[in-house]
């Protein structure tokens, strides 16, 4: 090779090599940090559905892994006091207007709900996104519900002749989280034994 | 030397005129105009006054800020009718806000922002359509059901100055689905269309128009006499409108026999939502579509297909506003591919050979 | 015969200004300006990188040869870009949540290279700082006033959660100018980015007329 792109392969080389070590630092720098952010988001989440006061442990890192009605793994969060499970939140899943709505549903160890929060979900904005308790208190309806204290036929949008309101102009959305809790707490009640399991 | 002229120019002699063609597809909107405004009441007037007007206004203060003459630019009509079909377009009840601003949208955006009448790529109305329905998805799927003039369901003048121009909120009980709503909310919650499709509007209802919709597409039967009209007094021609429904019905009717629990019938298809008002009145729209008339057919045949396909998968209930929308950015390429002839050329611009038809 | 700092500047905020001048960046300007707020942080991003790439590339200029010139820059900015996203990811975890996602979009930003290129691969070091900072300023308030129109009309609020964004001292920044749930949603939908920042070129080609200014339009045609 010419003497020329020598030049140019070092100089290429060596500045590859410098911002190499820059960046490589900062990550070491960062690494700790970010992963501890990472771990306050989720608990923080969590702790919506799960409230800090029915727990001495911490469940993002208390989890097991079982099977739903459709033979996939989900993670169960688990929250305990004084070794005894209190609850339990997991995700659930909803068909929407626009694609799947994905929530974190929390139970306690009686199967009455804590908490529902959307995580993640398409619906159209200003119509199916009341979902979320940022826009609306619709979501907060559910605590303290449980297949004991309001019947079967009762957990679906009024339009289908159950107990939840929908929103005008939308009742896919609705229909669809009512429907994914719904499954939820069949999950509970199919894995209950499991769950409560003393960890 | 002397050049004796004994004819007229070819171009002369018909009475065509931009006020003339104008006038003529207002008078065959005119029946079902009117035949809408009995069917859902006085609210539907003053949402059809307020459309028309704000766009009569909107194109004098465009003209206007552009220092163009607004006297007789208006006068050819053009903002009445982008009007007029944006009101068709529009659900019955809509307040005088979502009308406005869909106005807004037709006029200075769609239309002034290019150049004005006949500068425009997209249509008007159309435009004017989406962008409300992009934005307030609410209002623009609140439909009520028909409760013509004088009957019990239907609100005085009074109320219906609320309805349009207040906040009262529309009743639930009033409101009902599209059909082609309906089909798809059936079908998101598992119910097949072949069961669905018993219990919403049957074909009569549909072909006359007893049925909640919008404000100027539920009478299919009215709207397609217009049509008939406007081919007969030779305003539009067959093409685009054959293609748009004949598509669509072919769609339709092959792909329901072979699922009827998935797709709906062709004549479903073709006698709801705004097929027969769109394939006749807004995909027709001169500036917008092609000019030869095989590009017509092409151009017509991307709408029905457009159509159905958004109908059928996409997740808005009606499509025939985004594929109209859709194919206007294809006339471009349609009109660069399939050129109409020039007058004295062959298709590939050569000149015709001389003297054929003098044998 | 280096430029003087009033004229890089001036160039940077309005004159030469990346978004409604150059029609520099505009994947980040589309995606971000939802809100004033994104608008905002975005910007800061892009100016911190942009400042400090012009600042490295002026510095190294003369060792820096032209043939792998291009290489070296994209490098630079890639690497600042990284930069920022770790830390920001690290200590300003709520921010990072907002615009995570277009951090990385810096990267492919034409603006950040276009200046590099075009400036500080010819200036001397102080300039070329000022240059990069200057240019991300005017990209930064480009962004917030794209982003704040179409919050107004989309959402009805200026600089909505800007608390999270700036910190709890900011809570006066978050306006609502107009009642929850009346906006033209359509503003902030893609297509709204296309409409407000055509608009927002319209104003600036108006205020430069009004200003006397001649206006070259490159590329158009003169009718």
């Amino acid at each position: 090779m010419s003497r020329a792109t020598w030049i140019h392969a070092s100089i290429l080389g060596a500045f590859c090599l410098g911002f190499g070590i820059v960046l490589a630092v900062t990550d070491q720098q960062t690494n700790d940090d970010i992963k501890q952010r990472i771990l306050e988001d989720k608990e923080r989440s969590l702790s919506q559905v799960l409230p800090t006061a029915i727990h001495d442990n911490s469940p993002v890192t208390d989890t097991i892994i079982l099977k739903d009605a459709k033979g996939e793994d989900v993670t169960v969060y688990r929250a305990t006091k004084g070794g005894q499970v209190t609850g339990v939140a997991y995700t659930i899943v909803g068909t929407g207007y626009a694609g799947p709505i994905r929530l974190m549903l929390g139970v306690d160890a009686e199967g009455k709900i804590l908490g529902v929060r959307v995580i993640t979900h398409k619906e159209t904005p200003g119509l199916g996104d009341k979902i979320q308790v940022d826009k609306g208190d619709w979501i907060l309806r559910f605590n303290g519900l449980s297949f004991a204290n309001t019947p079967l036929e009762k957990w679906k949008v009024k339009k289908d002749g159950g107990q939840f309101d929908q929103f005008s102009g939308a009742t896919i959305t609705p229909r669809g989280v009512v429907g994914a809790i719904r499954e939820g707490l069949h999950f509970f009640d199919a894995q209950k034994s499991k769950m409560l399991e003393a960890g | 030397m002397r050049i004796a002229v004994d004819k007229s120019g070819p171009f002369t002699h018909a009475p065509t005129s931009v006020s003339r063609t104008m006038t003529l597809v207002l008078a065959a909107l005119l029946p079902a105009t009117l035949y809408d405004i009995w069917l859902f009441g006085w609210p539907a007037a003053l949402m059809f006054l307020v459309t028309v007007l704000s766009c009569v206004g909107l194109e004098a203060l465009c003209l206007y800020l552009s220092k163009r003459p607004v006297g007789p630019t208006l006068a050819d009509g053009s903002a009445v009718l982008t009007g007029w079909l944006l009101a068709m377009s529009m659900p019955p009840w809509a307040p005088w806000w979502v009308c406005f601003v869909a106005a807004v949208f037709a006029i200075c955006l769609a239309k002034h922002a290019f150049g004005g009448l006949g500068q425009n790529v997209f249509n008007p109305a159309m435009v004017g359509r989406i962008a409300v329905l992009v934005s307030f998805p609410l209002q623009m799927t609140t439909f009520v059901r028909p409760a013509p003039l004088g009957s019990a369901g239907s609100p005085g003048l009074i109320d219906s100055i609320g309805i349009i121009f207040g906040h009262s909120p529309m009743l639930d009980s009033l409101s009902a689905a599209s059909a082609l709503g309906y089909i798809k909310t059936e079908l998101s919650r598992g119910i097949p269309v072949s069961q669905s499709i018993l219990t919403a509007p049957d074909l009569t209802s549909l072909a006359l128009g007893t049925h909640a919709g919008s404000f100027g597409e539920t009478s299919a039967f009215l709207i397609l006499l217009g049509g008939l009209f406007l081919i007969a007094k030779r305003v539009i021609s067959w093409h685009i409108p054959v293609a748009v429904m004949g598509t669509l019905f072919l769609l339709g009717t092959v792909f329901s026999a072979i699922n009827p629990d998935r797709f709906t019938p062709g004549t479903f298809q073709l006698l709801s939502g705004a097929t027969i008002l769109g394939a006749f009145f807004i995909a027709t729209d001169y500036v917008t579509s092609p000019v030869s008339k095989s590009g017509q057919l092409v151009y017509g045949f991307g709408i029905g297909f457009l159509t159905w396909v958004i109908r059928t998968f996409a997740g808005y209930p009606e499509g025939m506003a985004f594929a109209v929308l859709l194919m206007n950015a294809l006339t471009p390429i349609i009109d660069h591919h399939i050129r109409p002839r020039a007058f004295g050329r062959t298709r590939k611009g050569e000149p015709l050979p001389l003297n054929r038809g003098n044998k | 015969m280096a430029t003087p700092y009033k004229t890089i500047i001036k160039d940077g905020l309005w004159e030469n200004n990346g978004v409604i001048a150059m029609l520099l960046g505009m994947c980040p300007t589309m995606a971000v300006t939802t809100s004033a707020t994104n608008g905002l942080g975005l910007g800061i991003a892009t100016a911190l990188v942009m400042a400090a790439s012009s600042l490295l590339v002026a510095l190294f200029r003369n060792t820096i040869t032209q043939e792998v010139r291009i290489p070296v820059f994209i490098l630079i900015i890639a690497s600042m870009t990284t930069l920022v996203d770790l830390c920001m990811n690290a200590w300003m975890h709520e921010m990072y949540k907002v615009l995570g996602l277009f951090i990385p979009l810096i990267v492919s930003n034409c603006l950040p290279l276009a200046r590099l290129e075009a400036f500080a691969a010819k200036e001397p070091v102080g300039r070329s700082f000022v240059d990069g900072l200057f240019m991300g300023i005017g990209f930064t308030l480009a962004l917030v006033v794209i982003g704040a129109i179409r919050e107004l009309i989309g959402n009805g609020t200026i600089f909505a959660d800007a608390a999270l964004l700036l910190g709890p001292a900011f809570h006066f920044m978050e306006l609502r100018l107009l009642p929850a749930d009346t906006g033209v949603l359509l503003a902030i939908l893609p297509p709204g980015g296309f409409l407000v920042t055509g608009l927002v070129l319209v104003a600036k080609r108006m205020i430069d007329l009004a200003a006397g200014k001649e206006i070259r339009m490159a590329g158009a045609h003169s009718v």
